[in-house]
Parts: C-alpha cells; structure tokens; sequence
C-alpha cells in the first residue's frame, strides 16, 4: 500500500519514457532527451492550444469539447508537477463534474439559434487587444522574477495525497519548506468547514434557482383574508362557518369597511 | 318667633328671591316660555315674594314696636330722639345677634346707654368670608325701622315696575328692527329680541339694591355699591348698539367710579384707624364685644354725643404716640397703659378730627356719584337712553337714591362740617338742575333733571341737620318720581317720540296717565293746604326740608343761601314740572301725527301708575295714633344724631340745629307758606306761558337768549368737562402715543429695520455662496453621474474587458511610477 | 546556460527589464534537453487565463463566459500548482509548499460551485427571457 502510494507518476514517467524512447526511436539523438520536458511541451501545448480553440470557435457544443481537452491536459501538467492528487481532483471534479453540468447546461439551452453566436469582428479585435496586452503583461511579470527563471531542481516530492487530506482536517505532516513564514504549521480545518457549509448552500440555492416556476393557486382562506382587510373577527367566522358564504361576507365587509 | 331671628330671615329669604330669579333667567333665559316670555313671570314672581316678605317683615315691626308719634317734650335735651318703645316702658331691643341669628343677645353691660338713645335694631353676620386679626369681612345684617321700610317702599316700586315692564318691553319678545341705529348700508340693525335679558339684570338689581339696605357693614355696603353700578351700566346700556346707549352707560360707570375713589379713600380712612367696618356692635369670636362704627363714634359713655374715636386719635397722633413708646422702651406694657390714659388729652387737643371728616367725606364722594350729585351729576340725563322702567326703577327711585340712604345710614359718623359740604354740595345740584329742567324738551330728561334736583334736596335736607326730612322725602320721591317716569313711558309708549313739542292735549287720549302724572306733579312740587296740614306725599316731606333749612338759616344767617335755594328750588320745581303736564297733556295737539297715533296704554302698564299714584298721594300721612311713615323713620334715628351740633373745622364757627326744633310752630308755618306760595307761583308761571298763552315762552327765551342758551346747554357742564378732562387726558394720550408711535416704535422699527438687513445680507450669502457650494457639489455630483451612467452599459462583455484593460492600466502605471518589478 | 540573471546583469541597475529580454536567452535553450522550470508553468497559466479573459470578452452565449471563467480559475490554479511544486522549484528559491495545492484544491471546490450557480442563473435567465445572449441581459443598464 505504501509503495503504490509512495509511487509518483512523474517518477514513473521518468522511469518508463526513456526506456520507450530508446526502444522504439533508436536513431534519435535520445541522450539529452529530458522526457519531463517533453510531457511537458506536449500537456502544455494540447492546455494551451485547446484554450485558444475554445476561444476560437464560435459553436458552443465544440467549445465544450474544447474546454474538456484543455483542462484535462491541465489535469496533465499537474501531474507532472508532482501535484498527483490535484490532477486527480481536476479531472474528477472538473472533468467529471463541472463540464458534465456545463454540457447539461448547454444542452438544456441549446436550441438552433444560441448554438452558434458569433461575435462581431470588431469584438473580436478588441478580445485580441485585450488578451495580448494581458498576456504581455503576466509574461512580463513572469520573466521578470529571477527565481522563476532557473530551472526546476528536480526534486521528486513526496505523494501529496495523505498530507493534503491531513491538513485539510487540521494536521499538517508535510514537511514545511524552508522561508515558509507560517512555518507550514497551519491547518486548513476552518475552511474546509466552511467551502462544505458553502457547496451545501450552493446546492440548495440552485436547486432553487433552476427549480420549474410552477403557478401558485392561492388557498381559499388566503383569498378571504386579501379581501377583507378590516375586521379579523368577520374573516375568521367567514372563513370558519362557510366557505361557500365568503365571496358575499367578503363583500359586504369590503363594503362596510371602505372608507 | 322673635323678631330678632324672624326679620333677619324674611328680610334675608326677599333679599336672594330675586339673586335666585336671577340665575334661574340667566340658565334659562331663552327658554322660558314663548320667546322668554316667562322671564317676566319669574322675576316679577320673586320681587312679589320679596314684596310679599317685606310686608310681612313690616307687619311685625311695627306689631313688635308700635310707630308712635314724635315726642316733642323733651326739646332741650342733648340727645332728643325719641325712644319709640319708651311708652311701652321697657329697653329698646338692641340685639347683637350672632351668625348663627339665634343667640338672644340682650346686652345688659351698657343699658343704660342704650337706653339713652341707641335705635331698635337688629344686627349679626350669615356669613363670614374671612376674618383675620382685626379684619372681618361678612355678609351681614342691619335691620332696624330704616331698612324695613326701605325694603318694602324698593320691592312695591320694584313690583309695580315690573308689572308695567313686562308691558313696556313687549316689542323686545320679538326680532326688532332698531330704527335709531343706523348700519354702515343704511339700513337698520335688525336683531333678537331681549327680553328675557331685561328681566335678568332687574332682578339682579333688585338683589344689588336690597344687599345695600340690608347691609351690616361697610365693606359689604361696598360690594353691593359696585353690583348695582354694573346693572345699572347694563341696563342702560341695554339697547348697547345704539351708540349712545353705549356712551351714556360707560359714562355712568366711569363717573361712578371717580366717586368711588373717594368712597374707598373713606373705608380705608376707617379701617386703617377704628379696625372695624360694622355699623352695630357685634360679639368677637372671644366673646369680647366688639364695638361698631356708630358705638366709636358717638360712644355711650359720652352720652352719643360725636367725638373722635380713640383709634383716630392714636391714628393722627402718631408721633406723640411714638414718642411715648419709646419712652417707656422698657416696659411696653406701662407705655400702652401711658398711650390709653393721653388719648383724651390728644383727643380735646383735636387729633383725628380731621380724619373723621375725611373719612366721613370720601364715603360721601362715592355718594355723590351715585346720587348723580354736583359736580358727578352728568351721567343721570344720559341715562335716560335705557328703558323708561329702568329710568323709573333704577335711575329715579331707588338706586340715585342709594347715596342718600347710605349718607343717612352713615350719618352719625358725619361730623358737621362734612354735614355743611353735604348742604352746599346739595344746595348746587338742586339749582343747577332744576334751572337746566326748566328748559329741557326731553320729557325724560326734564324728570331727569328733576331728580337730580329732588336728590340735592335730600342732600341738603340731610347737610342741615335734617336726618328726617331727607330720607322722608327719600321715601315719598320715590314713589311719585317713579309713578311720574312710568307715566312718562305711557307716554313715549303711545307717541313713539320723546319730544315733548310733538305732543300736546294727550289729556284726552290718555285720561288714565294724565291724571296720574298730575298727581305726582302735585306731589313733586309739594302740593298741599298750608294751615289745614293736607297734602300730598311730596308736601309732608318737602315742608320738613323746607322747615330744617330755615332753621338753619336762622341760627346761622351766614348760610341763609341754603333756604334761599330750597324756596327757589321749590318753585323752579313747580314751574318745570307744570311745563312738561302742560306741554304734554293740556292744550292743542302740536302734531297730529302723533297725537292721531296716541292711545291709552294697556291695563298691565295701567295699574302699577294708578298704585303708584295713591301711594304718591297717601306716602306722607300718619295716620291717627302716630302709624306714618315719618315716624316709622323717626325710630330708626341714629343715637344723639337729634341735638345741635357745633362745627367749625373747615368752616367758620356754626350750628347744625337739632331736627325737631324745625316742628316749632312758628318755623313750620313760615316753612309750608313760603313752599306754598312759591309752588304756587311756579304753576302759575308755567300756566300762564303755556296754557293760556300769556306770555309766550318764546318771546321769554328770546329776552334771555343767553340764559336760555346756557341753561339749554346745560351750563356747558359736558363742555367744561370735556375741556377740563377729557381733552387733557385725550391730550396726555395723544402725546404719550405720539411718543410711543414716534420715538419708542420708530427705534423697536429701526431695530427691526437693521436686523432685517442683516437677515437680507446672510439670506444673500446663504442664497450665493453656501447654497451655491451646496448645489454646486449636487448638480456635479449629478451630472458626473450621468455621465458615469453611460458606462454602465449593462454589457458583461464590457465589463469583462473594462476590467482586464483596467488591470493592465493599472500595472503598467504602476511598472512606470515605481520602477520596480512587476511581481516584486 | 544563460538566465535572466545574466540579461539583466548587463543592463543599467534599477531599469526594469523589458519584455522580450529574459526570454531569449530561455527560447533559445533546447525546450526537450532542459528541464522544465517555474516559469515555463506560468506561461501556461498566462496563455490559458488569457484565453480566459478573451472568451469572457468575446462570448455572447452565457455558457461561453462560464467556460471563459474555468479557463481563468485554471490558469490561476496553474501558478498555484508551480509555485508549490518542489520539482519545478529552483535550488534555494521560495516555495508555496502544500498550501499551493491546498488552495488549489479550494478554487477547484468552488469553481464547481459556482458552475453549478452559473448554470442555474444561466437557465433560469433562459426561462425568463428565452434566451442565452448576454448582450440582451442589460436590464441593469444605467
């Protein structure tokens, strides 16, 4: 149990990768070959390219499409990140659950003319401005951090499973990095409470949202009572002795009790 | 039942009848009866039960203490006044009843004072509204022969008034059109009747008037002074919206008033010095007597005799009084003892005398005003703008003639020179009056006239030492002035005017009032056979007067103007009085639009004169055995208020006779001849100028045009007031509103001028530049939100990108400002 | 191997260092023979919030801006992952450690719920309105 726990899959990528490149590609200069970076490339190229794709396309149903590869490829890069229980996470939670609700979503709203709204050209310009001073900007902020610069380490970290599912309740068991000003003493009980109380009230409230609008029909003593404002007494006699009477009882107070 | 808890009882039940009729026409006024009709029925009910009362109270008076004739015998005696129970050989009743009126006071400490001389009379309190150290102020009574028969002469003119008012004022139980009072539109004031009003201030009058007579004390005396003053302001001014209804009754009052003034300067005169208001002894609370006015005044220790009363004495001579105090500062039991046994000393030295006169004369200034005497007399004729009854009633019979009575009730406190001012002050009015009456055309201001004159008679009467005969012809005038001014109103009933040149041979039309008038005519001016002793009422009394003022001129030839002007008075009255009888009933009709219009009056207006005239002519007999009225009065005299008296403080040396040296036989004939002849030629003198035409009264007026114009102007005396008060005052108030108007409100007016300055200057500054700010910060405000409106589109995909280019804006500015990394 | 430290040591101190100039030298590496650093993740999570931000601009179907809002929590969630990734991390350089991942984990949670409030908001403007274009959805406009 421990060693299929403590098995990373980016050590088994590792492990597995260059003994696939050298079988089967010999003539290839594989020696320098980081296969890391390779998965890399290509988890970060399918995330990146299906992103653009679902900007892209103009059909809901492909940007649907579109999105699951992005964020399942995402789901890859996080992997390969040695975060193994997110990816998971994301491809359960995401994946599975989100975009299912998204493509219900689209589904249930997908009649013949929503299917395809096409932005205008001039939207579309703007988008790009935007979108590339934006990405100038991240990236410039990106580039201009040394730190982030150097290549990674290396470090094969442990299986994050258990310590996240122990901080989560309040323990923490990892080993805190070094500079960490909290000291990575602290546990993530109270938001873990609170994100649970959070998605039950979310789902109440859209199961009240989204419920069918259904049309009210008022009982026969709420329409007594609307009716005569005036004297409580008469309405309950009214409402109590005679249904059938109320239309006239509620009449004559109405007229009795109009200023 | 004796009589001293009986007659406090029936006096006090006719005194609040009408107090009670009163209230009841107040409550109810209106809805008595058809149009108030029944008010009429509920005050003449109460005033008969009053009548009624008073009869009874009367009855038993004179069962209880036989009216005997004068005893003559004892001429020279100091203190002459008859004791009217002497025959009967026991003492005169002198009852100091308490207020619980049971309480058999018979004082044996001084009965032999009383013997001497005190009246029979009957006092106590029914109420004390506050009694503190010396202080007692209390609803009390003074009954004696006086009261009773005042009570009964004010009830049975009352009555009779009332029986003929409930006649006269028929028109006011309808809407009345007022043909005398002119609206702004031109036409006349149309409004409700008020009949039932008339009758409720009568019969409050009735129970003011009955309060005075019936009066313990002066304070009370007081209280019921002010009363009858604000009915008579009501009544005449009963027909308030003609103006000179209106006028005439604030002049009343306010004349009144002036002569109230006095009246108060009197009682505090009195209270200030003697402690005490009440005319009779009384027991105090102590059970120690508490001796009255009249006991301080004319003590029975000094045989009644006056004499300044210790209090004065001490009063006046403060300082001594002091200075002895101080003498004994350390014993001030030895020094009072020391202060009482000076008094005598003090008291022949002549401390206080003046203060008794004071006293004696400010109750007679409030006297004067409401006996409408010189100078005080103007109000009287305007009065007559009530109704006649109320002339009748109120300004002829009984309330003018309050003053006199009260003068007379006061007498014994009256020192002989405030008796001589009293005399001159009488003496005026009666000429001045008669000689306006003699040109007046008013039918109702000559008989206004006439009692003015009349009440300077009793006056004078009462100034020469003629208790007596003052409040004799008190008695008899008030029935024949009140028969002759409800004859008078028959007779403006039937003509509709006052003017006496528009009548003329009425004698015919209205056989009834003709002859009843001329019987009080006859009675006014003394009619009567001079050796035979028979006349009228008018003739007894005014004889008295006419004997009394004679004697003083006798003993004192330096005031023989006063008979001079009793005689000329007499025959001024009989010249007047003529004139009018004659003008209206005799001769031709002057014009037959009214004389064509004239009718006799109806029974219910018919039959009080003809009860008043047999008054008139009955008044002033005594009959066999002594029962008349002048001897009923004549038991009421003051103690020692008989003798002569000795003035001379004001006046030089002189001798105020004792009354019943005036019955001399030598002193009485020359009295009723001269009375006689002068009546006499006055009818003459009014027959001749108006019957046959003799001398035709306006070629007299046009040989003394001046005379005539003066005296039809009344000597000026409204003229002369106006320019010696009126304007002043109009002139002080002219000058104190112009200073008012001119300095005072011009700097409140600066004041206020500034400060609105002030105000324009911040409201300009608040207007500009704070509102300014205000409005300014809004309509920025507003417009940059309209402007900031416009952004939100309500475009999520505007949002979106606002936000993404915000973002970037946000951080490049901030890579450009600071110069540091981005993400640093 | 050139880094940026190098780039930037040749440029004036205290000038930032302007776009284009640390990537040089990193493009011109060999991306298969280097091994993968902190920065390569985050220009991922830069394209792909990017591509967030543009499809929340550029969508007029309200299901589209919700795709566009995955994208942009998933490009954060990639920085997150980085940093706290001690294979990625540069010898002695700083690291988010476990808590990176743990609010990762939390975005995923919540981006599930706010899907699931989205779509819910999304049908029922669809119901009321029957449509899904934002553009007709500016009731709010001011």
């Amino acid at each position: 149990m421990t060693g299929m726990l403590d098995m990373d899959i980016s050590s088994m990528m590792h492990a597995i990768v260059p003994a696939l490149a050298t079988t089967a590609l010999p003539a290839l200069p594989m020696a320098g070959i980081n296969w890391h970076s390779v998965l890399f490339l290509l988890f970060a190229g399918l995330a990146c390219g299906f992103a653009v794709g679902v900007v892209a396309a103009d059909n809901v149903v492909r940007m649907a499409l579109y999105l699951v590869f992005s964020l399942g490829a995402t789901a890859g890069l996080f992997f390969l990140a040695g975060a193994e229980f997110l990816g998971a996470m994301q491809l359960m939670i995401y994946v599975g659950g989100t975009l299912v609700l998204l493509v219900f979503g689209v589904m249930l709203t997908a009649q013949a003319p929503f299917v395809s709204i096409k932005p205008s050209s001039s939207d579309r310009t703007l988008a790009a401005v935007a979108g590339a001073s934006l990405l100038a900007l991240l990236l410039t902020a990106a580039f201009s951090v040394d730190a982030w610069m150097a290549p990674g380490a290396g470090v094969v970290p442990a299986p994050t499973a258990t310590p996240l599912g122990m901080a989560l309740i309040g323990v923490r068991v990892d080993t805190p990095p070094s500079g960490s000003p909290s000291g990575g003493r602290v546990g993530y009980m109270l938001p873990f409470e609170i994100v649970s109380v959070h998605l039950l009230v979310v789902l109440v409230g859209a199961a009240y949202l989204a419920r069918a609008k259904r049309r009210r029909t008022p009982r026969a003593i709420d329409a007594v009572a609307s009716a005569m404002p005036v004297e409580p007494a008469v309405v309950a006699t009214a409402a109590v002795t005679a249904p059938g009477r109320t239309t006239g009882g509620a009449k004559s107070a109405l007229v009795g009790g109009g200023r | 039942m004796d009589l001293e808890s009986l007659l406090p009882t029936l006096l006090g039940l006719a005194w609040l009848l009408p107090l009670a009729s009163f209230a009841v026409i107040l409550f109810a006024g209106p809805r008595l009866g058809n149009h108030g009709k029944g008010a009429a029925g509920v005050a003449t009910a109460a005033i008969v039960g009053s009548f009624v009362l008073s009869l009874f109270a009367f009855v038993s008076w004179v069962a209880q203490h036989p009216v005997r004739a004068v005893a003559h015998e004892d001429h020279g005696g100091a203190h002459a006044a008859a004791d009217p129970s002497h025959g009967s050989g026991d003492h005169a009743t002198t009852s100091h009843a308490t207020a619980a009126g049971h309480e058999a006071g018979h004082d044996t400490g001084h009965g032999d004072a009383v013997h001497a001389g005190s009246p029979v009379h009957y006092s106590g309190d029914w109420y004390t509204l506050y009694e503190g150290g010396r202080l007692k102020l209390s609803i009390g009574w003074y009954i004696d022969a006086l009261t009773v028969l005042m009570f009964v002469m004010i009830t049975f003119i009352a009555t009779c008034i009332h029986v003929y008012a409930s006649g006269y004022m028929h028109d006011e139980l309808h809407d009345i059109t007022d043909h005398e009072v002119h609206l702004a539109d031109g036409s006349h004031l149309h409004r409700p009747g008020r009949f039932h009003r008339f009758f409720q201030a009568l019969s409050l009058f009735c129970f003011s008037m009955l309060g005075i007579v019936i009066a313990g004390n002066l304070a009370m005396v007081f209280i019921f002074w002010e009363l009858v003053g604000i009915c008579s302001w009501f009544l005449i001014g009963f027909y308030y919206e003609r103006k000179n209804a209106s006028n005439a009754a604030n002049k009343a009052f306010i004349v009144n008033r002036i002569g109230d003034f006095g009246m108060l300067i009197g009682l505090m005169a009195l209270w200030g010095a003697l402690g005490t208001l009440h005319f009779a002894d009384s027991t105090g609370p102590d059970g120690h007597a508490r001796p009255g006015l009249f006991s301080l005044v004319r003590p029975p220790v000094a045989g009644h005799a006056q004499w300044v009363p210790d209090g004065m004495v001490k009063f006046a001579a403060e300082e001594k009084v002091g200075a002895v105090l101080r003498s004994h500062a350390d014993d001030p039991r030895a020094g009072v003892e020391q202060v009482e046994a000076k008094v005598e000393d003090w008291r022949d030295e002549g401390y206080g005398r003046w203060l008794l006169l004071v006293a004696g004369l400010g109750i007679f200034c409030g006297c004067i005003g409401k006996s409408a005497q010189f100078p005080l007399f103007v109000w009287l004729p305007d009065a007559m703008e009530g109704p006649t009854p109320v002339s009748a009633l109120v300004h002829s019979a009984t309330m003018v003639a309050a003053g006199v009575y009260l003068v007379g009730r006061f007498y014994p406190v009256l020192t002989p020179d405030a008796l001589l001012v009293i005399a001159y002050v009488g003496a005026i009015t009666l000429f001045i009056a008669a000689t306006i009456a003699l040109v007046a055309n008013d039918i109702k201001r000559v008989l206004a006239y006439s009692t003015v004159s009349q009440l300077g008679y009793m006056m004078l009467a009462l100034g020469v030492g003629g208790w007596l005969a003052g409040l004799f012809h008190l008695v008899t005038h008030a029935f024949f002035k009140s028969l002759l001014f409800l004859c008078s109103g028959s007779v403006i009933h039937a003509c509709h005017t006052n003017d006496m040149r528009k009548m003329g041979g009425l004698a015919k039309v209205m056989p009834w009032t003709s002859g009843t008038m001329l019987v009080g005519c006859l009675a006014i001016i003394g009619a009567g056979v001079p050796f035979l002793d028979i006349g009228l009422s008018g003739y007894y009394s005014k004889d008295s007067i006419l004997a009394q003022a004679l004697l003083f001129a006798r003993e004192n030839p330096s005031h023989s103007i006063l008979f001079y002007a009793v005689a000329g008075g007499a025959m001024l009255t009989a010249f007047y009085m003529f004139r009018l009888w004659f003008m209206t009933f005799a001769g031709h009709p002057r014009d037959h639009h009214v004389h064509d219009h004239a009718h006799e009056s109806p029974p219910v207006m018919v039959y009080p004169l003809v009860a008043l005239s047999i008054l008139a002519v009955v008044a002033g007999w005594t009959l066999p055995g002594g029962l008349g009225i002048a001897n009923m009065i004549e038991q009421a005299r003051p103690a020692g208020t008989g003798g002569t008296e000795l003035g001379g403080l004001l006046f030089s040396a002189f001798t105020v006779p004792a009354e019943h040296a005036s019955h001399a036989h030598d002193i009485h004939v020359t009295a009723s001849l001269t009375a006689f002849a002068t009546a006499a030629t006055g009818v003459l003198l009014a027959a001749l100028m108006y019957v046959w035409g003799v001398i035709p009264p306006a070629t007299v007026a046009a040989a003394v045009k001046p005379l005539s114009t003066f005296l039809a102007n009344r000597w000026y005396f409204d003229e002369i007031y106006r320019f010696l008060f009126v304007l002043p005052v109009l002139g002080i108030s002219q000058l104190v509103s112009g200073t008012d108007k001119g300095i005072i409100d011009r700097f409140i007016e600066g004041l206020a001028w500034g400060a609105k300055q002030v105000a324009g200057f911040d409201a300009w500054l608040d207007r500009t530049l704070i509102d300014g700010l205000v409005n300014g910060t809004a309509s920025a405000t507003y417009s940059v939100g309209l402007e900031l409106k416009k952004l939100q589109t309500g475009q999520l995909r505007q949002y979106v990108m606002f936000i993404a280019l915000g973002t970037v804006a946000i951080f490049v500015l901030a890579g450009l400002l600071f110069r540091s990394s981005f993400a640093g | 191997m050139m880094n940026v430290s190098v780039a930037a040591s040749i440029l004036p101190p205290g000038l930032p260092l302007p776009v284009g100039f640390g990537m040089i030298p990193l493009f011109a590496a060999n991306p298969f023979t280097e091994p993968v650093g902190v920065i390569h993740y985050l220009i991922v999570g830069a394209v792909l919030f990017t591509a967030g931000i543009a499809c929340m601009t550029l969508k007029r179907n309200a299901l589209g801006i919700l795709m566009g809002i995955e994208l942009v929590l998933n490009g954060a969630n990639i920085n997150f992952v980085a940093f706290s990734s001690s294979y990625l991390r540069a010898e002695g350089a700083p690291t988010l450690g476990l808590d990176g991942q743990v609010v990762a984990l939390f975005v995923i949670l919540l981006a599930a719920a706010e899907a699931a409030v989205a779509l819910a908001i999304t049908l029922n403007f669809y119901n009321n309105h029957a449509t899904v274009d934002v553009d007709r959805a500016d009731d709010l406009k001011g």
